[in-house]
């Protein structure tokens, strides 16, 4: 949590790594478990804010860690971002849930995660490894003042209106917005610095 | 060839937090083929994505959902990951992200003199629009406006307009009041990917005459 002293952030992020390396390696049912209480729950949640009916998003929930069982290997323990990985697999599984509402049910829903498979192309100076952007990113997170990060959290990842940032920080709707520009300024020089 | 243009920090945001529409998506997911810096502010989005998902108060699950999960890993011995499917659409255009080679291929298809163009079909109904505009050196684009937001990443050559160079890897991003007059000054030929809301409307005469073409 935001809220948390960095230390706990840290040994947080390192347990839940150490967890699904556990599912990855030795397909570990008490590490899976261990998981499964902490962010089924949460991952339901987010998926109700997103209109889920209780049901559906119950079902998302269980597929989502479902999907951590089944990908653990893919998970990069080094990167340190085990709660960023499985938001990636809430969010996939959501747009997913949401395409099949408006699709017809025979098509073909799989496609998300290849949509959002990062493509590094062929370009002379784009070879920058997958593991150095993490350790950039890391650092520039780390960087950035929690005040700044939960502006861009409510923002872009609660959805949350400008105005209702306002009242809930109890600042300006002028700062929301000035504060976010600064936020998302500030992370991309934070991640040039370090490049 | 280094990157100059960049989208705004709002849609890199917007695309790590899965709400931008799949046209928009195509957009965005053209200029990280080419941009690791980009590329590393999506990542430190989804890095909030964790954030914001760790600190959501827990809603209790269904009774018997974790035994009933575990029933079911027992039933799954060996998960396999799905193979990476690529067909062979757009394979002959540097510089897209591989999941477009999945979709319908389409052929180039004159609608101007000197610009050439290809649609992408979305597999899903999209407010934005989204295809491939391939204009000849020297050629002034079609003056045009539109009525949505409009995304051109360049692929291949290049173009100038008021708002500076464009050239492989560059994110052009503009409202419809924008009214810019782009000119390919690139040798060879300038391949852009095109992602667009709203409707095209050319302007001038001919503009009126081709208007029937560019459907899509």
């Amino acid at each position: 949590m935001l809220s948390e002293t960095p230390d706990n952030e840290t040994s947080d992020a390192a347990r839940w790594a150490r967890l699904i390396e556990a599912v990855a390696v030795r397909r570990d049912r008490e590490a899976f478990a261990a998981l499964f209480r902490h962010f089924a729950p949460r991952i339901k949640t987010f998926m109700k804010r997103s209109g889920a009916s209780e049901q559906l998003a119950d079902e998302l929930a269980q597929e989502a860690l479902f999907a951590v069982w089944s990908k653990a290997s893919l998970f990069d323990p080094g990167s340190a971002g085990a709660a960023a990985w499985i938001f990636t697999i809430a969010r996939n599984l959501r747009i997913d849930a949401l395409r099949r509402q408006k699709r017809t049910p025979t098509s073909d829903t799989s496609e998300t995660e290849l949509e959002f498979q990062r493509d590094e192309g062929p370009l002379p100076d784009a070879g920058v490894a997958a593991s150095e952007i993490e350790a950039r990113v890391r650092d520039a997170l780390s960087a950035l003042p929690d005040e700044q990060m939960r502006v861009i959290e409510l923002s872009f990842f609660h959805e949350t209106a400008h105005a209702e940032i306002a009242k809930m920080l109890d600042i300006p709707l002028g700062t929301v917005k000035s504060r976010l520009r600064l936020a998302m300024a500030r992370l991309r020089s934070l991640l040039d610095d370090f490049s | 060839m280094t990157v100059h243009h960049h989208p705004p920090d709002e849609l890199l945001a917007m695309f790590a937090a899965g709400t931008l529409d799949l046209g928009q998506h195509i957009g965005v997911a053209t200029h990280l083929v080419g941009c690791p810096k980009c590329r590393a502010v999506v990542r430190a989005m989804e890095h909030v994505g964790g954030a914001m998902l760790t600190g959501l108060p827990p809603t209790a699950m269904s009774d018997g959902a974790l035994e009933a999960m575990e029933r079911r890993l027992d039933e799954t011995s060996r998960t396999s990951i799905p193979e990476r499917r690529r067909g062979p659409a757009f394979r002959d255009v540097p510089g897209l992200p591989d999941f477009l080679n999945s979709y319908p291929d389409s052929p180039w298809r004159w609608i101007a003199p000197k610009v050439h163009l290809r649609p992408i079909r979305l597999p899903e109904p999209s407010a934005t629009r989204v295809f491939l505009l391939k204009s000849s050196p020297g050629t002034r684009m079609i003056e045009h406006t539109h009525t949505g937001l409009e995304m051109t990443c360049v692929l291949s050559g290049s173009f100038v307009h008021a708002g500076g160079h464009f050239g492989p890897g560059d994110f052009d991003f503009g409202d419809g009041s924008v009214d810019h007059d782009v000119r390919i000054n690139s040798t060879e030929d300038c391949i852009c990917l095109v992602a667009m809301q709203g409707d095209l409307k050319l302007n001038g005469m001919i503009g009126r005459l081709l208007q029937p073409l560019i459907r899509m």
